[in-house]
This record gives structure tokens, sequence and C-alpha cells, in this order.
């Protein structure tokens, strides 16, 4: 019988749709709680050597969880590169520079006279957002040469050195809302999140909208894809006011509970159907 | 965490939080579900009985 463990550290919505969905299709589903794993950091093989649907919603668990199976043999989806990718702003966003992927200027910097030097020169306003970060939370956006003074100085003087990094980032005037593709190999469907504030999260109370994405996105959304490297994922993009699409980040635990009823997207079953395609 | 009273009747307890009714209906262990009176997230710890405890809190490193 086909088989597949899937990590989680929430039994959320999604994962209960996407394990009854696996199970719907005749695979058995194994639930690990990624609070209880506690694994041997050798070569040995893990379980019964299923591939690993790694649904853990910390990226710390989920980076070390998936490289240690990696090392044990398993296929994990996503792979550790891809979650170490896109759990990290910076590392993702060299990734898509890497292949020319258009995208909002960005730049990183390590000391606060010398970030708000740059900022000042680069023009305002602009954002920034810290490297390790989810939900939308802390990122701001810098009107002004104050604005920027305060979020660097802050930047700089909390938390350890792990959080002094300050990732900086073109400010898009969007029209009112941003898209988000889902892409599996290829890109299956998406979602507009439209929201008065210019943070356009639904975690942060954005609200979704149907949208047919168009053969240019698609594509776009699928280079991003294969520049992380992962398996299945959301690309959020962002048009400009005169039409230009940039990519702006890359998901790899992707949420939909917030969303399926109005996207319509069969995001379980394709997550289903794709795991099962890598199967043995 | 909070003590539960265990009920006879396998598939009703309360929320841990507000004490409203919770049905256990097509529930599974280990899942996160929303009160509906509190709006608190509880975690399904056991079916049978059923239990609920508050869902561990939100880390900063959850989410996408």
């Amino acid at each position: 019988m086909k088989k597949v463990d899937l990590v989680y550290t929430r039994l959320r919505t999604e994962e209960r749709m996407i394990a009854d969905a696996l199970r719907g299709r005749g695979c058995a589903v194994e639930l690990h709680a990624d609070s209880g794993l506690v694994l041997s950091l050798d070569r040995e093989r893990w379980r019964d050597g299923a591939p690993v649907l790694m649904r853990s919603m910390s990226f710390t668990r989920a980076r070390y969880l998936a490289s240690i199976l990696e090392v044990k043999g398993s296929r994990v989806l996503n792979s550790a590169h891809a979650i170490s990718t896109c759990g990290d702003k910076a590392l993702t966003t060299l990734a898509l520079a890497a292949r020319d992927i258009p995208m909002p200027w960005a730049f990183l910097g390590f000391e606060e006279e010398s970030c708000v030097a740059e900022i000042d020169r680069r023009g305002y306003p602009s954002v920034t957002k810290p490297v390790l970060g989810s939900w939308g939370r802390m990122v701001a956006r810098m009107d002004g040469r104050s604005a920027a003074e305060g979020l660097m100085s802050m930047r700089f003087e909390m938390g350890g050195a792990q959080d002094h990094v300050a990732l900086v980032q073109q400010y898009i005037d969007k029209p009112g809302y941003d898209l988000r593709v889902y892409v599996m190999g290829r890109a299956v469907g998406g979602i507009r999140r439209r929201s008065e504030h210019w943070i356009t999260n639904t975690a942060r109370g954005a609200i979704p909208e149907r949208y047919e994405v168009p053969a240019s996105h698609a594509r776009l959304a699928e280079r991003a894809a294969e520049a992380v490297g992962g398996d299945i994922l959301a690309v959020d993009l962002l048009e400009t006011r005169d039409g230009r699409v940039l990519v702006n980040e890359i998901n790899h635990c992707v949420e939909f509970a917030r969303s399926i009823e109005v996207s319509g997207i069969p995001l379980p079953e394709l997550m289903a159907d794709y795991v099962l395609g890598v199967l043995p | 965490m909070h003590p539960q009273k265990q009920l006879d009747t396998v598939g009703v307890n309360e929320c841990p939080t507000c004490a409203a009714p919770m049905d256990g209906t097509n529930l599974m262990e280990g899942e996160v579900v929303t009160c509906k009176g509190c709006s608190a997230e509880l975690e399904v710890v056991s079916l049978t009985p059923l239990r609920f405890e508050e869902a561990p809190e939100v880390e900063e490193d959850w989410g996408e």
C-alpha cells in the first residue's frame, strides 16, 4: 500500500484536508507532530523510508527535520534546500536574482547608519522586513528618514546577532491587491488578495478573491519556483500600477484555509496527486 | 493547562477556556479547532474520552 509520512506542527484545516485527500486516493498517511520527533543524526533510515510531506509550520523545525530526513534517504517535500531558501527572505531574493527574475529591488545591511544612508540614497517609501518572519509580522514601511532611523535603530538594538540583519526592499504601489500563484511543478491556480492596507496578507485580514492566472503570470511563478527548487509552493506576485509583475516572496508551507472556498482551487487534492506522483 | 472533567458521554466535552460545549464528531487526535464560544484555539488531545487543551502558543517562526 502506498504510504506518506506527514509532519505537522498543528493539525490545522490544511493538514487535515491534505491527509483526507491522500487517504481518499488509497494512500496511508502517518501523522507525526514535529514537537514529538527526536531524530538521530546519522544515515539510518527513518521508519520505512516513505516520502515525507513536511507540513511543519515552524521554519526552524521544518528546515532541520527536512535536512535530517534527507540524509536518512527520505524524499522530503518540500526539500531542505527549498525550505531553507524560501524561509529566509534574503536567500529567496538572491535565488530570484540569480535567475534574473523580476522583483522589487532589495538590499541587505548589517549596521544602522550604513543602512539608513543607503535607504536615503534609494529613496522613500521603502519597506523593511525581517529575513526570517511570517504572516507579515514586523514588515514596516518607511515613508521618510525619521521612520528609517527609528526602524533601523530597533533592528540593530533588539534581539541577538541573528536578528541584526536589515532587509530593505522597494515599496511597490500596488493597485489594492497582490497575487498568489500555486505551483506544483506547474502553476495550478491562484488567488488575488485584496486589502485597503498595503500589507496584503490573508493572515492580516486581506480578502481572497478568484483570480484566473494568465499564462505570463503562470510562467513567472514557475520560473520563481524553479529558482528555489521547491515542489509545492505559493509564489506571491506584486503588480505595479503600470502593469509590471514582480515576484515578492515564495512560501514553502502553503496555507489555504482562508482562501479555498473562494478560490475554488482543490489544493488538497492537487497536493495529494503531486505527492503520489513522486512515490516509487 | 486546566484539569478537565471527563464526561460519560463520549463525543461531547467543553472548552477548557470558556466551558462552551464542544462536539467531537469527525475530529482527529492532534487536530486544532476553534471554540465557537470564545474563539480559543484548542487541540484535541484525546478522543476517548474527548479532551481538549489550549493549543500551543504560536511561535515567532511559525507560518508562511
